[in-house]
């Protein structure tokens, strides 16, 4: 029924091209080719499908064989530039692997965060106003609350997922304000500027380093910074640091309940009848819950409310008038001679001329749609050139 | 038509009293006798823009919906906005959506440093790390590749992340619209990266922005050598600003956020980075005190989309018959069907897939129902995916990642329909008490 592409059939293990027959030939309601591992027998990284080339396709989408089957050698674009790899590879790494040279204490820093980071974030990092906090007080308290869950205990105090109580490594800190703060004038600190940030930092967040308070005279540098061992380092999962982080990644992905996700045996039937909990309630939004939203929610489909916006004269003459009056067809910009003897009618005279049009080639309101007082503003523009 | 007639004023206030009262006296009955009625000056009319020159065919050369359907927007609220609406969110208005792609200028936008408008003529795409042959394409070069589309929807995992202790936005807007769908063409990563020599160590790579939040991702070596775009094209255009122009990387099913726009640089080691977004942020903590990391693929998934709060049954007659429609998507695999409950989950009848059923796309599904004034309901949809999943119930999931996890929530959603057919977003859940606890 199928014809499988050899190649792809033969790279892959007899387990791995096994499962993907199975699900190729009996997926019962799609008949989409997919396989939960991958063409070397390993579980996805994800845990989801994958859609393996079969007879020219994936999934649904047929692809061109001369791509597909042997990705052919595109020899595009050029080789950077040591200087140019130099310019652009500025991450820094848990290992140090970007961290540059410099140092800076949380004394400059305090200094450097008054001018520069206060506004938004508040004073030693308070937050506010939107903006996130960068300390809520002691790291290694505060990554105590990390197992407060308010399911058990509405009113109770959540987790405080600071810098400080939550954050595994201490070089996203360096790289994060280095490229990213302040707003809005990104990447303009010097390598020192930033050190001495995130000394204050560490300070506000009473963090020690090699057992050492970081306080106002502490001078970081990046031997210091490496050694930073952060309260919540092993507050993580999968693991993904060594060689084998990939499987466990995998592992950690083939066991749904490792994240909350549900199952059902392949060919069953999901749950029909029942399937609530009985303990299990409607519960409705508390008062009118979070409702100012921009613009107003409506599905109105109606002629939008008219802005009265002041006419732009400049741009009216520009537009429709500069055509003619601009190239000797009629009376020029601000040009009073030229104007004198139409001035001498008065203006109302004027008005309604230019209004109504003239034999003598003026069209009606210059061929614009202007209500009447727009353009006589138009009009005062086009005689006093302003 | 009789054209005297067309300036003749038809008082429309009489004709809707008319039409009223011939509905009730035959109300349950679709067939309205011809004479029972007042003439609809809608017909008997003419309209404005038969009687005129429509616009030249030179006007709006880049073409703008029809001025009547100016509520259709993006969306945004105070709450979840962060430096000037420059680290921030606006949503796609899902009750408005169609079929299974949102047009360019309704899709969501989420920026962490404010959109970047980038001049084309000075792009770069730098490719470089563990590999023999690092290299820097033009946009030219780079859309020289062989290229895809591919139909995949984009979902920022904190898309009913607000939720997780209890409803919090009586709209779908906002509730579900932290994502939206689209066309994308540009080219598979691993056909680039077929002449590079990627080597062995390389076990993951950084994509990074070149916005001013520099936003960078670790991404596994796997997504890269199965379905990684790199993407310059959205629904047969240029990839909108606000979705990263010229450039993005297109995980499909994966976070919005690993998906990073205004794509520069991509970057191979051994080790992964630990950037912030991948630290502070998109972690999702559970009751145990530890946090998932690296939670790549946004899971099955699925909401009733018709009735919504925003656009609801208020209007419906007794008898009428009404399709109630939905979307199903998981980024991990294949919608393979959605069930709909009327009572909150308790109880499921199958409802209908329509249309095209793709990997990691949005997936329509719809239920034909014969309304019935008065009667109250809860709709709750479940989908389920071809790599095996379902949605939890809310008690399933909370059992596992507690409420404080922000991201990644997937428990059936629940649209409750009121007596006068008002549409309210509830959530069907045990809440604990402190002492039962
Ligand atoms: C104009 C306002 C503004 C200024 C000034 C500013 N920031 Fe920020 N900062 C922000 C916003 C907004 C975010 C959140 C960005 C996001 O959501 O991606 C942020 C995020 C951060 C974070 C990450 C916090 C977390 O927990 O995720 C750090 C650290 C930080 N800023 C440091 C600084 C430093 C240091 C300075 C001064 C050099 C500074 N900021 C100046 C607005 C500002
Ligand atoms: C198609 C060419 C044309 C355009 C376009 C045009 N004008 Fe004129 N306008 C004329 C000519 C020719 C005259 C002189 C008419 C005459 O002498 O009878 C004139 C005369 C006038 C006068 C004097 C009228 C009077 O008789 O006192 C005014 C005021 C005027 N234009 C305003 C405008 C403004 C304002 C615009 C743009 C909104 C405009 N015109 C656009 C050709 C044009």
């Amino acid at each position: 029924m199928l014809k499988f592409n050899r190649k792809l059939i033969l790279s892959m293990s007899t387990a791995a091209a096994l499962a993907l027959l199975t699900a190729g030939c009996m997926g019962a309601s799609t008949s989409i080719t997919h396989a939960t591992t991958e063409a070397n027998g390993k579980a996805t990284i994800d845990g989801g499908s994958t859609y393996p080339v079969v007879n020219d396709k994936t999934g649904p989408y047929y692809v061109d064989p001369q791509v597909a089957a042997d990705a052919p050698k595109i020899n595009n674009g050029r080789v950077p530039t040591a200087n140019e790899i130099a310019a652009w590879n500025t991450d820094i790494m848990p290992d140090g692997t970007g961290l540059p040279e410099g140092s800076g204490t949380a004394d400059e820093g305090s200094d450097i965060y008054d001018a520069k980071c206060v506004a938004c974030h508040g004073d030693f990092g308070s937050g506010g106003g939107g903006y996130p906090s960068l300390s809520k007080g002691n790291a290694y308290d505060l990554q105590k609350t990390l197992t407060n869950n308010r399911w058990k205990d509405p009113e109770a105090d959540g987790p405080v997922r600071e810098f400080g109580s939550y954050w595994p490594k201490a070089t996203t800190l360096f790289w994060y304000i280095k490229d990213a703060m302040p707003h809005p004038f990104t990447k303009s600190l010097s390598d020192d500027q930033v050190y001495a940030l995130v000394a204050y930092i560490l300070n506000v967040n009473e963090m020690k380093i090699d057992g050492i308070d970081v306080d106002d005279d502490y001078v970081l540098n990046r031997e210091k910074l490496l050694k930073i061992k952060m309260p919540n380092r092993n507050g993580f999962e999968p693991n993904i640091d060594g060689p084998q982080a990939l499987d466990d990644v995998r592992a950690f992905y083939a066991d749904a309940a490792n994240f909350g996700a549900q199952k059902i045996k392949k060919g069953a039937t999901p749950c029909m009848k029942n399937c609530q909990a009985p303990t299990a309630i409607v519960v409705h939004i508390k008062g009118a819950g979070i409702s100012n939203f921009l613009p107003p929610m409506s599905d109105a489909r109606n002629l939008p409310a008219e802005k009265k916006v002041a006419v732009n004269p400049a741009s009216v003459y520009k537009n429709t008038c500069e055509m003619c009056h601009g190239n000797g067809v009629g009376p020029a910009l601000g040009n009073k001679a030229e104007w004198a003897p139409y001035l001498a009618h008065g203006m109302k005279k004027v008005y309604a001329n230019a209004i109504h049009g003239t034999d003598g080639g003026m069209p009606a309101k210059g061929g614009s749609s202007l209500s009447d007082a727009d353009f006589k503003t138009v009009v005062d523009y086009l005689i006093n050139g302003k | 038509m009789d054209n005297k007639k067309s300036n003749q004023e038809i008082d429309r206030r009489d004709f809707f009293k008319k039409a009223a009262a011939s509905v009730t006296a035959i109300a349950g009955t679709s067939l309205i006798s011809s004479n029972a009625r007042a003439d609809d000056p809608a017909i008997m009319k003419h309209v404005p823009w038969g009687q005129t020159w429509g616009d030249p065919v030179t006007k709006n050369r880049y073409g703008v919906p029809s001025k009547y359907e100016h509520n259709v927007l993006r969306r945004n609220t105070k709450l979840l906005a962060s430096g000037n609406f420059r680290a921030s969110i606006a949503v796609t208005p899902l009750q408005e959506s169609m079929g299974i792609i949102t047009p360019n200028g309704l899709f969501f936008s989420r920026s962490h440093g404010g959109t970047a408008h980038i001049d084309p003529a000075e792009y770069r795409l730098m490719i470089h790390g563990l590999i023999e042959k690092p290299i820097v394409l033009t946009l030219e070069e780079l859309k020289r590749y062989p290229s895809v589309s591919r139909i995949h929807f984009i979902e920022c995992p904190a898309n009913g992340g607000q939720e997780w202790r209890g409803p919090q936005f009586n709209s779908l807007q906002f509730a579900k619209g932290f994502m939206a769908s689209a066309q994308w063409t540009g080219t598979y990563l691993k056909t680039i990266l077929a002449d590079l020599g990627v080597k062995k160590e390389a076990l993951w790579m950084l994509a990074e922005g070149s916005d001013s939040s520099e936003m960078g991702r670790t991404i596994p070596i796997d997504k890269v050598w199965d379905d990684a775009m790199i993407v310059w094209g959205q629904n047969g255009e240029a990839l909108r600003p606000e979705q990263g122009y010229p450039v993005r990387i297109v995980l499909p099913g994966w976070e919005g956020n690993l998906c990073v726009k205004w794509l520069k640089r991509l970057e191979f080691a051994a080790a992964p980075w630990y950037a912030k977004e991948e630290t502070a942020k998109y972690t999702d903590l559970k009751p145990t005190g530890k946090a998932i990391q690296h939670f790549y693929a946004n899971e099955v998934n699925s909401t009733v989309t018709s009735p919504s709060p925003e656009i609801d049954w208020t209007s419906l007659k007794d008898g009428d018959i009404v399709e109630i429609q939905g979307l199903a998507w998981s980024g991990m695999g294949t919608i393979t069907g959605v069930d709909l409950s009327f009572d909150g989950g308790r109880n499921y009848v199958k409802a209908y897939l329509k249309g095209l059923v793709l990997p990691k796309s949005w997936t329509r599904w719809a239920y034909m129902y014969t309304y019935k004034k008065g009667k109250e309901l809860l709709l709750t949809s479940r989908a389920t995916d071809d790599a095996g999943y379902i949605q939890p119930t809310i008690d399933q999931e909370v059992s596992v990642m507690g409420v404080e996890a922000v991201y990644h929530r997937n428990a059936v959603e629940t649209w409750e329909v009121t007596k006068t057919g008002k549409v309210n977003h509830v959530e069907i859940r045990t809440m604990k008490k402190v002492k039962d606890a």
